[in-house]
């Protein structure tokens, strides 16, 4: 049962965002496939998850509704995605890199391989108190056990109103849903299980963002040093990198080390493509709208941090490429934050 | 409210050295970084996401909104990881033959001198199951659980914060919020529990008054009295604690 369980999770946490990730495999030329479409594929689920979600938390739906229709979101989505693969087959394999590497470099991808290896079995083995998890990974397991979303005390286990402010950002309800479909229990999930996938997750957002700021000899050296930076970043309990490896479970630690990597690797994107006079694709936006989805989901916090960062990059770019229709397109991208942040302003 | 963003600064700039070769990096890329996207995102959106966080005004309407408390973690717009990383690769580059290793090598010593390894941290310890909880947690709870029905049962200070992680079904009179001092939430049965030496007599009417089912006690805590006299008998002996029973009340479901 325990193995059917992980492979359940390889699923759900690798295989399937991969497959949905092929809307966004032509997003940026640069990347390798595989890395580029796990990492989008995983928006779009996040983002689907959102908006499927909420309304469900806010309704007071119970969640085993909610977990059959994600399923089926998630099933037409890689029916969907099965066919956009079929139609851009050809594209697809025509933008596979082509790479050979040095003996230098080779030493420094095992360098970087053994590095990030050594995290992710840390992350398994080792545990780290905090108190914040008395809350969220609470909230998983009592949805797992109760069948309601936001309606127990986390700490206590007593009925409630509707959580709603909390239910905006129903990342907790994620974990709920992965210890539902692999039959694990919702902390193992969260401890040990997410972790891997997360930090993994961040450092292939990190090999996106090399991708496009140094030569492809030196990504693996850019790599070591994120990971040094990660390793030796307990210099402060209040820095992401510090939640990233300490507090991996929880939404906010994905908003710090995925989501907002996410958003600055995009921006690089589409400035590079504005510094070619290139056209930005459709898919190029929709990304970014995803990104911007996820996180919501993530934090209530997602919708300001994410929209400040687009809105400020947005208008360095508009002052340095004289491009100001970028604004618009940027502005429309961050609607659905700016529903959730008044949706929250509404409840709070 | 200026004095406390930058009091925010400073505790998120902990030891503070990283911080600096993060200041370093953008004006060495101001200085040196010709590529316009790079420089829109590594020098001029860092920048400006220092300014408005430094500025009382956006402080202020940010504090209305959300709590005050989280306001530094706009502070993670800074891409300090990415933006070090990059300005050592591009230094690196610009360098030739065994200057390159050098330089690398002194780079990975000051970011471990500057820095703190996390695994360090005195909250990071071996992780007792794939739950993350203690083997206590886990087991007490196994002990305890009731199929089909939820049961109340008291635990010490040190497993509070574990006990919902792991079971849906055992609830608590109070849990974590007891412990941080700062939400000042007051209980009558946490202040029993967390005496010096209980009194049974209180210990049991006041588990009974709030529905608990079973009270959790370390092995070493000494009581005052025996709680056997009250109907709190002795359910089992589980890792170091012993897990009592309310013989009055009814279990089924």
């Amino acid at each position: 049962m325990i193995i059917i369980g992980i492979f359940q999770l390889i699923l759900w946490e690798l295989l399937i965002p991969t497959a949905a990730g092929v809307f966004f495999a032509c997003v940026d030329e640069k990347a390798a496939k595989p890395p580029l479409m796990w990492i989008c594929g995983q928006m779009l689920l996040w983002t689907l998850f959102q908006i499927s979600c909420v309304p469900f938390v806010l309704l007071e739906i119970d969640f085993v509704y909610f977990v059959r229709t994600y399923t089926l979101i998630v099933a037409v989505t890689l029916i969907a995605s099965l066919a956009v693969y079929r139609s851009r087959r050809m594209k697809i394999k025509r933008q596979r890199l082509q790479i050979k590497y040095s003996l230098s470099v080779k030493v420094l991808w095992s360098v970087f391989a053994v590095l990030l290896l050594l995290q992710l079995i840390l992350s398994a083995v080792m545990t780290y108190s905090d108190g914040d998890d008395a809350f969220y990974v609470a909230v998983s397991t009592i949805t797992n056990n109760a069948g309601t979303m936001y309606r127990k005390l986390p700490y206590t286990g007593g009925s409630t109103d509707l959580d709603a402010r909390h239910g905006l950002a129903p990342f907790p309800i994620w974990i709920s849903y992965l210890s539902e479909v692999s039959g694990i229990k919702a902390a193992a999930v969260a401890h040990t299980a997410l972790p891997i996938a997360l930090i993994a997750m961040t450092y292939a957002v990190f090999y996106l963002m090399a991708t496009r700021l140094v030569k492809k000899d030196n990504i693996p050296l850019f790599l070591i040093f994120t990971e040094i930076l990660v390793l030796f970043g307990n210099y402060s309990h209040y820095t992401a990198e510090n939640f990233m490896i300490a507090r991996s479970r929880q939404g906010k630690a994905a908003l710090g080390n995925i989501i907002i990597p996410m958003l600055i690797w995009l921006m690089l994107v589409i400035a590079g493509h504005l510094g070619e006079m290139r056209r930005i694709s459709a898919s190029t936006w929709l990304l970014l709208a995803a990104v911007l989805s996820a996180g919501c989901l993530c934090s209530t916090l997602g919708a300001l941090i994410c929209c400040l960062l687009v809105g400020i990059s947005g208008l360095c770019m508009a002052f340095t490429y004289k491009k100001w229709r970028v604004l618009i397109h940027m502005a429309l991208c961050c609607i659905p934050c700016a529903v959730y942040a008044l949706m929250y302003a509404a409840l709070k | 409210m200026l004095e406390n963003l930058l009091r925010l600064f400073s505790e998120y700039m902990g030891t503070g050295l990283i911080t600096v070769w993060f200041l370093f990096s953008v004006i060495y890329l101001f200085v040196f970084e010709k590529k316009k996207e790079k420089r829109v995102m590594l020098v001029y959106m860092p920048v400006l996401a220092l300014v408005l966080f430094f500025n009382p005004a956006f402080a202020g309407i940010v504090y209305s909104v959300l709590d005050d408390e989280i306001y530094y973690r706009l502070l993670w717009l800074l891409p300090v990881t990415v933006t070090t990383a990059y300005t050592v690769t591009d230094i690196y580059g610009r360098l030739c033959g065994r200057k390159k290793i050098y330089f690398a090598g002194v780079a990975v010593v000051l970011v471990i001198v500057s820095g703190s390894l996390i695994y360090s941290d005195s909250n990071f310890h071996a992780a007792e199951n794939v739950y993350h909880v203690p083997d206590s947690v886990v087991d007490i709870c196994d002990a305890i659980e009731v199929e089909g029905r939820e049961v109340t049962a008291v635990f010490p200070a040190e497993l509070l914060q574990y006990v919902r992680q792991y079971s849906g079904t055992v609830c608590m009179p109070y849990g974590r919020e007891m412990i941080v001092d700062r939400w000042n939430n007051f209980n009558e049965l946490y202040n029993i529990m967390e005496s010096d030496v209980p009194d049974a007599s209180e210990l049991a009417s006041e588990a009974r008054s709030q529905s608990c089912v079973y009270i959790v006690l370390s092995e070493d805590k000494e009581i005052a009295g025996s709680l056997a006299a009250y109907d709190f008998e002795e359910f089992g002996k589980i890792d170091g604690y012993i897990i009592y029973i309310d013989t009055l009340a009814d279990l089924s479901i």
